[in-house]
């Protein structure tokens, strides 16, 4: 894997999907070995070779009607002509920020989601282009997403199914922290569903690669509602972590129905965490003073660390062990916040209720299709313009990181 | 079934077997009989000799041991109908298997011809003691499924009764109404005629044809409408009766898997029992921290990352140095075991019938290594 996401500008690379480049490998192979073709007239059939294999991928794919649309991308439904299989087809558009290149999320996006394969990450089927045009084939999921469940009053659930939808997210979260993939973005319109009910991982336009020691990462990420403390405070070196605490927010809004702390900007997040969990301190976590955006606080303020308690007190339907878990993902202290390895391996997971299975779980019967198109075709930390997110949008500042 | 009464009127000097007492002398002597040898004797025979515990038969050549608390009245005339019956009772309420836990019918009635051999067999005194071990066998193995279908006639008994009661309650409701709506038609038809009457009387002689045809035109229109109101009821109850049955039906019985393992009755629907549910896997199948090419180590020297070590804003922002030497390791080991060719070949064998849903697996797999 790649250290940065620039070592793929290539689009002959992004375009291709491994499959592809397989194929394209042996066949260009066969007339070189034939003949003792000069140089010019190999590169010249190279090229056109890869623009066969592109067209033979494109003619692959049928596409269907419009599912959303957003200022990043066009989600339409789509047919594998050879097995009829349906598929989502999103059509990244042509974008006059990115003259130079493909849009950044286009790219962050087939170069991950072609690394993983994982029954609660979405697939990646294909990747081709079309009148200059990048589209993504993925998995098509009907399903709509958990914030509309989440949100509809009429649809009741109960621990066990939190169970079942939060242990399929932590299992596709494991996943690409097992294959060293942040995700970066995870919240409930995040967390598609396919039409079997499971709970698959979309949106990759903000994960990168973690771990690399002295390289700095942008802090200017995951929807505010689910960003840690320590991207708050503007840590430029982080891991997992950061999943893992927006995996914890989303289990406290499973369990509440509405977001847990939700701050209208930044500073307002800040001080809805402390108020939550505790103020951070060089007691809970070691350092903290000393990252780029702390904010001190007078001694007066300082909010003692919750304990036990208040978590059992805030989320009684997640039961004692479900709110240890969740207390241990809701750490200040990144170090000190349980792993996604770690929640998997969890105690909660094997007592009782066990957790539904996935085709009994409570499902959207409206247009849960046209909810797709609109998560998928949304930018990177771009909300709907009715969202509760309004105000709460990421941005991320490429310039930074050249 | 003989009346009792007519038994003991026609019998009035009736001697009793063993104390040899007529009824002429004793109006009030009833017979008990005991259905281990069915010999008749008299009440106050059964309580002098069994009354201080079981004791063999009195008459003579039965060695029978018989126990006070088995003996009962007589049913039945004839004592063979009597231990017929009661012979009867005892093997269907062992042998109560019922038609739906049969793969068919022809099955079911073998079953029933299987059951009345059994009962003629123990009847007539053929193979007794090996019929007698069968059903103590049978009853043994299949004591579940025995009392299941027991608790379930009975619970088909009581709702019959209930039935019955329901529909002599309705019926007795219906001729009431019907009696009702008798009288008040005929008191409404007296009235109509006394106005009508009245009518004429006070009306002009041109008016009487008019009068008369309306009148009759009137008590046509109550007599339709209410017509057509019974109708409407009628209908309702059929539609309510109708949607009763349908919820009374019986239930499937849980039977046990034994049935069919003494082999007596053959032809049992197989019960599948479900399979005993797995515990839940948090990690669905996979592996965590599968290493097949190395073991990680606690820390590697190397003066390039030392530093990285000691910055404690690093560290505070969650940075772990673990997470890079595990990943140096992995993308260094990535590909070992992995063989493409094969990979290809099997997949070009498989003609391509799935989506390329698994695109990325072999680079996953690999990195799952």
């Amino acid at each position: 894997m790649a250290l940065s996401p620039f070592a793929s500008r290539s689009p002959s690379v992004a375009i291709s999907s491994p499959n592809t480049a397989l194929r394209l490998k042996a066949a260009a192979a066969q007339p070189a070995a034939g003949s003792a073709m000069s140089a010019v007239p190999a590169a010249h059939a190279h090229s056109e070779l890869t623009e066969q294999l592109n067209d033979s991928v494109a003619r692959n794919y049928e596409r269907g009607k419009k599912l959303g649309e957003g200022t990043y991308a066009v989600v339409y439904q789509g047919r594998r002509r050879d097995t009829a299989a349906t598929v989502a087809i999103k059509k990244i558009k042509v974008n006059a920020d990115y003259k130079d290149g493909l849009a950044m999320d286009a790219i962050r996006e087939v170069k991950y989601l072609q690394e993983l394969s994982h029954p609660n990450v979405i697939a990646l089927h294909d990747v081709f282009s079309k009148h200059e045009n990048l589209h993504i084939v993925l998995e098509f999921l009907p399903g709509g997403d958990l914030e509309m469940l989440i949100k509809d009053q009429d649809i009741h659930y109960g621990a066990a199914d939190i169970k079942a939808w939060m242990g399929m997210l932590a299992r596709g979260v494991w996943f690409c922290h097992e294959n060293f993939v942040l995700h970066r973005d995870i919240k409930p319109n995040n967390l598609l569903i396919a039409a079997d009910g499971e709970v698959k991982l979309a949106d990759f336009g903000l994960a990168r690669s973690f771990a690399d020691p002295y390289l700095n990462m942008t802090h200017q990420v995951i929807t505010r509602w689910y960003r840690p403390p320590e991207l708050l405070y503007g840590a430029r070196q982080y891991s997992g972590a950061v999943d893992v605490w927006s995996m914890g927010m989303v289990f406290a809004e499973l369990v509440l129905r509405v977001p847990f702390v939700a701050g209208n900007t930044d500073l307002d997040q800040i001080s809805k965490i402390c108020e939550a969990f505790g103020t951070p301190t060089e007691e809970n976590w070691p350092g903290v003073t000393q990252l780029p955006n702390y904010i001190p606080t007078d001694g007066s303020h300082i909010i003692p660390a919750s304990g036990r308690d208040f978590f059992l007190r805030q989320f009684p339907t997640a039961g004692p062990v479900g709110a240890d878990l969740l207390m241990s993902m809701c750490a200040l202290d990144p170090r000190k916040r349980t792993t996604a390895l770690q929640v998997l391996q969890h105690s909660w997971w094997t007592i009782d209720p066990r957790p539904t299975e996935k085709e009994a779980l409570p499902q959207k019967r409206k247009s849960a299709e046209k909810k797709m198109g609109d998560d998928l075709s949304r930018r990177g930390g771009e909300l709907p313009d009715d969202s509760p997110f309004k105000n709460a949008a990421r941005q991320l500042d490429f310039g930074a990181m050249k | 079934m003989a009346s009792k009464e007519g038994t003991d009127r026609r019998d009035d000097d009736e001697v009793c077997p063993v104390c040899k007492s007529s009824r002429y002398l004793n109006p009030n002597m009833r017979f008990l009989i005991n259905p281990e040898c069915y010999h008749k004797m008299c009440e106050s025979c059964v309580d002098r000799i069994f009354s201080s515990g079981p004791s063999s038969c009195p008459v003579a050549g039965c060695r029978k041991t018989l126990r006070k608390n088995r003996f009962r009245k007589q049913t039945f005339e004839d004592i063979g109908v009597e231990r017929e019956v009661d012979i009867r009772r005892r093997v269907m309420h062992i042998l109560n298997r019922r038609e739906e836990e049969f793969d068919s019918k022809r099955n079911y009635d073998d079953f029933l011809e299987q059951r009345e051999e059994i009962i003629a067999n123990l009847v007539l005194r053929i193979d007794v003691a090996k019929t007698e071990a069968q059903l103590q066998q049978y009853a043994q193995e299949n004591m579940q499924s025995i009392r299941n279908n027991q608790a379930l006639e009975e619970q088909e008994a009581t709702s019959f009764q209930a039935r019955m009661t329901l529909e002599q309650e309705e019926a007795q409701r219906r001729r009431q109404i019907a009696r009702q709506e008798y009288e008040s038609e005929r008191r409404e038809l007296h009235a109509g005629r006394e106005d009508f009457l009245s009518r004429l009387a006070s009306g002009t002689a041109a008016d009487a044809s008019a009068i008369a045809k309306e009148g009759h035109k009137v008590l046509l229109k109550k007599s339709s409408a209410r017509r057509s109101e019974e109708d409407r009821i009628r209908q309702k109850q059929a539609a309510l009766r109708g949607s009763e049955t349908k919820r009374t039906g019986t239930p499937l019985t849980t039977a046990d898997t034994a049935g069919t393992s003494s082999g007596l009755i053959k032809g049992l629907r197989k019960i599948k029992t479900p399979e005993p549910e797995k515990p839940y896997d948090p990690f669905m199948g996979l592996v965590p921290e599968k290493r097949d090419y190395y073991t990680l180590q606690q820390s590697y020297p190397s003066a390039y990352l030392d530093n990285l070590q000691k910055n404690t804003q690093v560290s505070a922002g969650g940075y772990n140095l673990q997470e890079y030497y595990s990943r140096t390791l992995l993308e260094a080991f990535a590909g070992l075991g992995c063989f493409v060719e094969e990979e290809v070949s099997r997949r070009e064998a498989e003609k391509v019938s799935k989506p390329t849903a698994t695109e990325g697996a072999a680079m996953a797999a690999v990195k799952e290594n």
